[in-house]
């Protein structure tokens, strides 16, 4: 047999796919071995870079099919609601683990996101002269991690991925940071595996109480427990196999994703049908996981690994950071906690919003208080980040709203679209620090002033990525924070108002920080006869970052097309499932059960449209 | 090609061509002819581009709809019931779509002949859709009227004006500058090279972003543009950025406009939550669905143009009653919905939703509290004025800072009468404020900044007491006037080089030019003209409508009568701080002959602007034989049901809101012509005395009124209250918060993070004493290994990133092995 059966797999994405993830952590293996001798650095970076940028073009092939012409097996298409390029081999079927993979419009612009921050990121990495080699090993290896989280679609694997990535950010952060690296070192280690920790109990709750046996055939088929690829006896046999063992009371056990969310969110939810201390599984298993992805996101009051990691980390691992790591949470949220466990979602959304809107206003008044450069970016990370979870979280497809989804949906559009620009504005703001810092060596805020006349071209790239922080109309900060906060009047008046106010804050801690770094007279500082234009590469990873910020600003659809599908379809799966729910509850049974009572109900819901229907 | 396509294209190519200009000077600004010259050339033809085509606009809009005088009927109510026919549904011509333009809809309402109760002739549709989900759609789209054309003529031509005076007197920034308001560490003063394109660059942006105010056709496009205009005057008043002073004035601007985008947020979540559309006029989805717009929500064609509390907004503000219903027909749901919309109509008689149109009106309208400068947000107006005099002529005094009262008259349909009222006593309280500080201003440009406050002020307390024309006409009568006056004020600091009017005096003999238009501007502001002959200047006219708005909304609420004393009290002011500046400026003897000596007419390029705005501030208000002129134009646009009486007293005690027409009864109309006439008199004659005949000293007013001086010069304090108030707060918040950081959560961690580091020493010491050099490869390795990092000496280091390299490798590796022997099981 050898490695036949792994070559001739049927799945057009496999190859695809599993370059994307696996060609970092391959050239990192490549350059453990001592095949480049010592003292040649820079064919080292050359590897890397190379590297990334092959990664990169891979992942643009799949992802926008229109560059390279349409219509290879193993592309994605754009619009399109559902899971695509699944990848489904078993891994270690005792457990029914799979090497199950898989991008739709939520995770896809993601990949893309982390594939192009990755090239900037190797191109910022220049100039860092320390152990150079074992620096490109880890910061490949944590690409693999990065996109691992995002197309996994088993639970174990996505853990899996989530815990390769932890490591290298570890390594990265505490052996090329600066003065206290290892402080801010194994403070991110801490709070991030206390996360982990409690991500791992709430995944093996959800495992062993799960049972594909509930499901109907085409649920199974749907979500890959049984791989559509099986044709006719096969099928049949393997369909049969789970049936059986379903109606032997022997649940068959599940990590995946699409069949834990199938589960969650049927009738009789298995997890929602048992209780510990007083509390169901499934808002045990939410709470957990939901600890573990804020703990990434981060909000308040877990967030203060954030400024130390930002402050300590070199500028390259910066932007990673602020760019990827931090959308992992969002992602986790989006992806994990809502669609599996929707009950409890429903019940914790005011938390959900709520730490939201916390961290969007603490967050901006932290930001405003900094001294540091940095800190302070650092901090309005914190702030835009809340943008996502509030987002996320405005479930106002209720009973008093008719369950209209619209609004809600637009949060959560909102929130991916926050994610997408957070990840190229805070990546070109911590560049833009980092820019300066490799001149002056330090990061005071009072101690700039006069950068606009000394490195003009610079403080122009500059200011205008912090415009776009800024949350201008024009740039890619705008769409999000304006779609989020619209969206989150129908949940809540109270938190909308504060996520309004967070507007005065956010122009007042960046306006002063452009004031007292790029405006006045004259440079304040120490080294100041250091502060020369700006490099050929240093402009190679600046304008990039500049000309997508517009871009995305003023046509936001280029976004929307891959995320509006499939963000409206799981929103608008959850309000329907919101109102059974309600239905089941008042009025147990009585509610629209039939096809066609739904599509009147639908009907009537429309007419009841929010504008009103004169 | 008809008026429906025609005007968003004219338009729509007049308010892109500056944004063209905006790039081509940004990428190849420094190389346009010497030293950037040609940047001007560029910035010029791209306005003048403009301002033709909005001319093309203008006269295609009148040769369809010719401006007449609107014949006035003094019932109120026959019109409202002639219009119920004209006004339905069926007139909207919600079908047609454009394609051949790009657009992805068209509509046009025309309802003409219905009087001025009736649907004004608007033409919408949308270029641009930013995003769609569901109902909910945001779009970059148009709302074309006569006030729209009529603001896109006004606009591109004083923006015309003061781009060919900025080629004049921006000259200096050609060449290198030395900044002498600027002190190095070393003693010397600030030695630049001249950045002459960057002003242009800015200039052009902010032209594009003001006209995308003007022809938005919806609010969310509005808020777009709107801060858009507030980045753009923040280049622009920090356009010497090496001021302190400069750059502190830019961010004051931005984030006090911030704190009015704040409400204007609130007021936009109210709507959008509660109807789910921005758009003003009805519209078509991308489904082709036709969806109803603000207007016809909040003023149904079928129930005659009246205010109502729309559906969407009686069904959120009785969302529990509307679930109530909904559960109680659970088992039937489409009864259910029905029951909802039954039952709409009685829970809007009790109440439900007024307070949510309320809160949507006033929140919309903090917006133009913060844009238009209005109390208590107008502080950051005067230090505005530490940007160059043409932007302070456009930016802040002509047109951004006129969009605020542009939007509360576009968005007049859904403010309430409580709205109103609110806007007319904040109107009411800034122009007298702003009146009192420009009495004591020595700056000649914050004289005018005061005195924009106050205009400002008027605008609003117009649309406020139910004067819609009377506000928009004096918008556009002001802009010619008040740019002219900035205009003059840069030709007198250009000539002086300074902005002190101590140090004038004099100057109309070298200056003709300058004197003499600036005393049009001021006999134009005022409002100067003959009563009973009704003749004048632009600035009579449109101040008079204001008067007897006011005086009629007097009449009818007497309780309410302070908001007259104030418009003719406010006028008073006004004659005698713009007359006080002229005469100080140009009249009598130098107060300072080297200021004197080195003065000097400005050159032609910059006189050319001073006479074309002097013309039109003469002219502006005039109205044909015939019926043409720009508030019969006006008039055309004015919002369906808008012009008869309301009734309001949600925030105050029952009041009126009196129709606009019935201000022009000869009583009112008399009375108020003869109150403008009289202070407006009184105001000359005293700065006269005071600074011409000198029969009354100005220092000894100042020294027997000693505290009020003080309190006056000090701008009654609101800088050091605000910053005691608002800015030393926030401050103290952020510190607050930034030490519970470190003081409180990192504390608590650390504490977690020692007793982590005492379990993983007993952890090591277990493993070194009983599982003794056993690496098992899970978790608990890694994080033993993780903590153990502290202690590692950098040579092990490789041995470690090796270790996880092929460890992740091996995990992989494994997965292939175990997939091969599944394949093989």
């Amino acid at each position: 047999m050898g490695i036949a059966p792994i070559l001739a797999v049927t799945q057009p994405a496999f190859w695809p796919l599993t370059l994307i993830l696996f060609l970092p952590a391959i050239v990192a293996g490549i350059l453990a071995l001592p095949l480049i001798p010592r003292g040649k650095d820079d064919s080292i970076r050359w590897v890397g870079l190379a590297t990334t940028i092959a990664v990169f073009v891979l992942s643009l092939w799949m992802a926008v099919p229109a560059i390279f012409g349409t219509g290879s097996a193993g592309q994605f298409t754009v619009g399109e609601a559902g899971m695509q390029a699944v990848v489904d081999q078993p891994w270690i079927p005792a457990f029914n683990i799979n090497y199950l993979l898989g991008v739709d419009g939520i995770s896809m612009p993601l990949v893309l996101l982390t594939t192009f921050l990755s090239v900037l990121a190797a191109a910022a990495s220049w100039p860092i002269e320390k152990h150079v080699r074992p620096y490109w090993i880890l910061f490949l290896l944590l690409e693999t991690g990065m996109i691992g989280v995002f197309v996994s679609l088993d639970f174990f694997l996505f853990y899996v991925f989530w815990e390769v990535m932890l490591l290298p950010m570890y390594f990265l952060i505490g052996i090329w940071g600066g003065p206290r690296r290892e402080y801010a070192a194994i403070k991110f280690f801490l709070y991030t595996l206390a996360g982990s920790v409690l991500m791992l109990l709430a995944i093996l709750m959800l495992y062993f109480a799960s049972d594909v046996g509930t499901l109907s055939d085409e649920q199974l088929i749907a979500s890959h427990v049984v791989s559509p690829v099986l044709e006719g006896t096969e099928r049949t046999a393997a369909l049969a196999a789970i049936h059986s063992a379903h109606d032997a009371g022997k649940p068959v056990h599940t990590f995946n994703l699409l069949a834990l969310a199938a589960i969650g969110q049927s009738q009789n939810s298995p997890f929602a049908a048992t209780s510990f201390w007083g509390m169901t599984l499934e808002s045990w298993a939410f709470l957990l996981l939901l600890i573990g992805f804020v703990i990434k996101v981060p909000v308040v009051p877990v967030h203060t690994w954030l400024p130390d990691a930002h402050v300590e980390a070199p500028t390259p691992i910066s932007m990673i950071l602020a760019g990827v790591l931090l959308k992992l949470g969002g992602y986790g949220i989006i992806r994990i906690c809502y669609p599996i466990c929707p009950g409890a979602g429903l019940s914790f959304a005011w938390l959900v919003c709520g730490l939201g809107v916390v961290s969007m206003v603490y967050g901006a008044f932290a930001a405003l208080a900094q001294k540091d450069f940095k800190r302070m970016v650092a901090y309005s990370s914190v702030s835009h980040m809340g943008y996502v979870m509030l987002g996320l979280g405005v479930w106002s497809a209720v009973d008093g709203h008719g369950y209209q989804w619209d609004a809600w949906a637009q949060g959560v559009n909102g929130a991916m679209f926050q994610m997408l620009a957070h990840g190229i504005s805070s990546a070109g703001m911590f560049f833009m620090v980092g820019v300066l810092y490799d001149r002056v060596h330090h990061r005071n805020l009072e101690e700039f002033g006069g950068i606009f006349n000394r490195m003009p071209l610079y403080a122009s790239l500059a200011v205008a990525i912090f415009f776009a922080g800024l949350g201008l109309p024009g740039m890619c900060g705008f769409i999000g924070e304006v779609l989020v906060t619209l969206s989150s009047w129908n949940y809540s008046r109270l938190l909308a108002v504060c996520s309004a106010f967070t507007v005065i804050l956010t122009a007042a801690y960046i306006l002063w920080a452009i004031q007292r770094v790029y405006l006045g007279a004259e440079y304040k500082g120490p080294h100041g006869d250091h502060l020369t234009p700006m490099t050929r590469r240093e402009l190679a990873i600046a304008v990039p970052l500049v000309v997508l910020a517009v871009v995305f600003g003023v046509a936001p659809q280029l976004i929307f097309n891959y995320v509006t599908p499939t963000v409206n379809r799981q929103v608008e799966t959850l309000a329907e499932w919101t109102r059974g729910h309600d239905g089941a509850s008042a009025s147990a049974g009585a509610a629209a059960s039939t096809d066609s009572e739904k599509a009147e109900f639908q009907a009537a819901i429309d007419s009841f449209s929010v504008g009103g229907g004169r | 090609m008809d008026l429906e396509s025609l005007l968003p294209t004219l338009l729509g190519l007049a308010w892109l061509l500056p944004l063209v200009s905006f790039a081509v000077i940004l990428f190849a600004g420094p190389r346009l002819g010497d030293h950037g010259k040609g940047a001007a050339g560029v910035a010029t033809a791209a306005i003048v581009g403009s301002f033709v085509l909005s001319l093309l606009a203008f006269i295609s809009w009148v040769a369809q709809h010719p401006v007449h005088a609107v014949a006035h009927d003094d019932h109120g109510g026959a019109h409202a019931s002639a219009d119920g026919a004209h006004g339905s549904p069926a007139s909207h011509d919600s079908a047609s779509s454009h394609d051949s333009q790009g657009s992805e809809s068209a509509h046009r309402t025309v309802d003409e002949g219905a009087g001025h109760a009736g649907q004004p002739v608007s033409y919408s549709g949308d270029w641009y859709t930013l995003y769609e989900g569901g109902r909910l759609r945001l779009t970059i789209g148009w709302y074309v009227d006569a006030l729209t054309v009529l603001m896109f003529v006004m606009i591109t031509f004083i923006a015309t004006c003061i781009h060919v005076y900025a080629s004049g007197y921006m000259h200096d920034e050609l060449h290198d500058i030395t900044d002498h308001e600027v002190h190095l560490a070393d003693g010397s003063h600030l030695h630049r090279p001249g950045r002459f394109h960057r002003f242009f660059q800015a200039l052009s942006l902010f032209c594009f972003s003001m006209l995308g105010i003007v022809i938005a056709g919806n609010l969310a496009m509005v808020f777009i543009f709107w801060e858009l205009v507030g980045i753009c005057s923040w280049f622009l008043i920090g356009f010497y950025y090496e001021r302190k002073s400069a750059s502190n004035a830019a961010n004051k601007a931005f984030i006090v406009n911030r704190i009015g985008d704040f409400g204007m947020l609130i007021g936009l979540m109210a709507l959008w939550g509660a109807l789910g559309t921005l758009h003003f006029a009805d519209s078509t989805g991308l489904d082709g669905h036709a969806r109803p717009g603000l207007f016809s929500l909040v003023r149904p064609p079928v129930a005659r143009h009246a205010q109502l509390v729309p559906d969407g907004m009686v069904k959120f503000a009785a969302a529990e009653k509307v679930a109530e219903v909904l559960r109680s027909h659970a088992d039937d749901p489409r009864a259910g919905v029905e029951q909802v919309e039954a039952k709409v109509e009685d829970w809007r008689r009790e109440g439900y939703g007024k307070w949510l149109l309320l809160v949507a009106g006033l929140g919309i309208f903090c917006g133009c509290i913060g844009k238009s400068a209005q109390f208590p947000l107008f502080v950051w107006l005067p230090d505005a004025m530490e940007g160059p005099t043409p932007v302070s002529a456009l930016v802040h005094s002509a047109t951004m800072v006129a969009a605020g009262v542009y939007l509360v008259g576009r968005f007049y349909p859904v403010l309430t009468p409580d709205a109103l009222l609110v806007i007319a006593y904040v109107g009411a309280i800034t122009l007298f404020i702003a009146a009192t500080i420009a009495l004591v201003a020595n700056d000649i440009k914050r004289v005018l900044a005061y005195s924009t406050v106050s205009q400002l002020g008027y605008m609003m307390l117009a649309l406020g007491v139910g004067g819609w024309l009377a506000g928009l006409f004096h918008l556009v009568t002001h802009a010619f006037f008040k740019s002219l006056l900035f205009l003059c004020s840069g030709s007198v600091i250009h000539a002086c080089h300074t902005n002190d009017m101590r140090k004038m005096g004099g100057l109309a003999k070298v200056m003709p030019w300058t004197s003499g238009t600036m005393l049009v501007g001021c006999l134009a502001i005022i409002g100067a003209g003959v009563p009973f002959l009704d003749i004048g200047l632009s600035g009579y006219y449109s101040k008079d409508s204001i008067l007897a708005q006011a005086l009629l909304f007097a009449r009818e609420n007497p309780s309410h009568s302070i908001l007259f004393y104030a418009v003719a009290g406010g006028a008073m002011l006004t004659a005698f701080y713009m007359f006080r500046l002229w005469f100080m400026t140009f009249a009598g003897q130098p107060r300072d002959h080297h200021v004197h000596e080195h003065a000097h007419e400005s050159p032609p390029v910059m006189v050319y602007p001073l006479v074309a705005l002097s013309v039109l501030a003469v002219v502006a208000g005039w109205t044909l034989p015939g019926g043409f002129g720009i508030a019969n134009m006006i008039d055309q646009a004015r919002p369906a049901g808008t012009g008869g009486t309301e009734l309001g007293g949600l925030l105050f005690r029952a009041f009126t809101v009196p129709a606009e027409h019935a201000s022009h009864a000869h009583n009112i109309h008399v009375t108020a012509s003869l109150t403008a006439f009289a202070t407006a008199a009184s105001g000359v004659l005293l700065a006269a005395a005071m600074y011409v005949w000198r029969v009354i000293s100005p220092a000894a007013v100042a020294a027997a009124a000693k505290p009020l001086y003080t309190f006056l010069a000090n701008r009654w304090y609101f800088d050091e209250i605000y910053r005691f108030l608002f800015v030393l707060p926030v401050l103290g918040m952020s510190r607050l918060v930034s030490a519970t950081d470190t003081g409180v959560i990192d504390k608590f961690i650390e504490g977690l993070a020692w007793g982590a580091k005492q379990v993983a020493g007993f952890d090591a010491w277990l493993d070194r004493t009983f599982i003794d050099g056993f690496v098992n490869g899970t978790a608990n390795a890694t994080w033993h290994a993780g903590l153990e990092l502290k202690k590692l000496q950098t040579g092990q280091l490789r041995q470690y990133v090796m270790f996880i390299a092929l460890g992740t490798v091996a995990i992989f590796v494994l997965a292939g092995l175990l997939l091969h022997s599944s394949f093989a099981g």
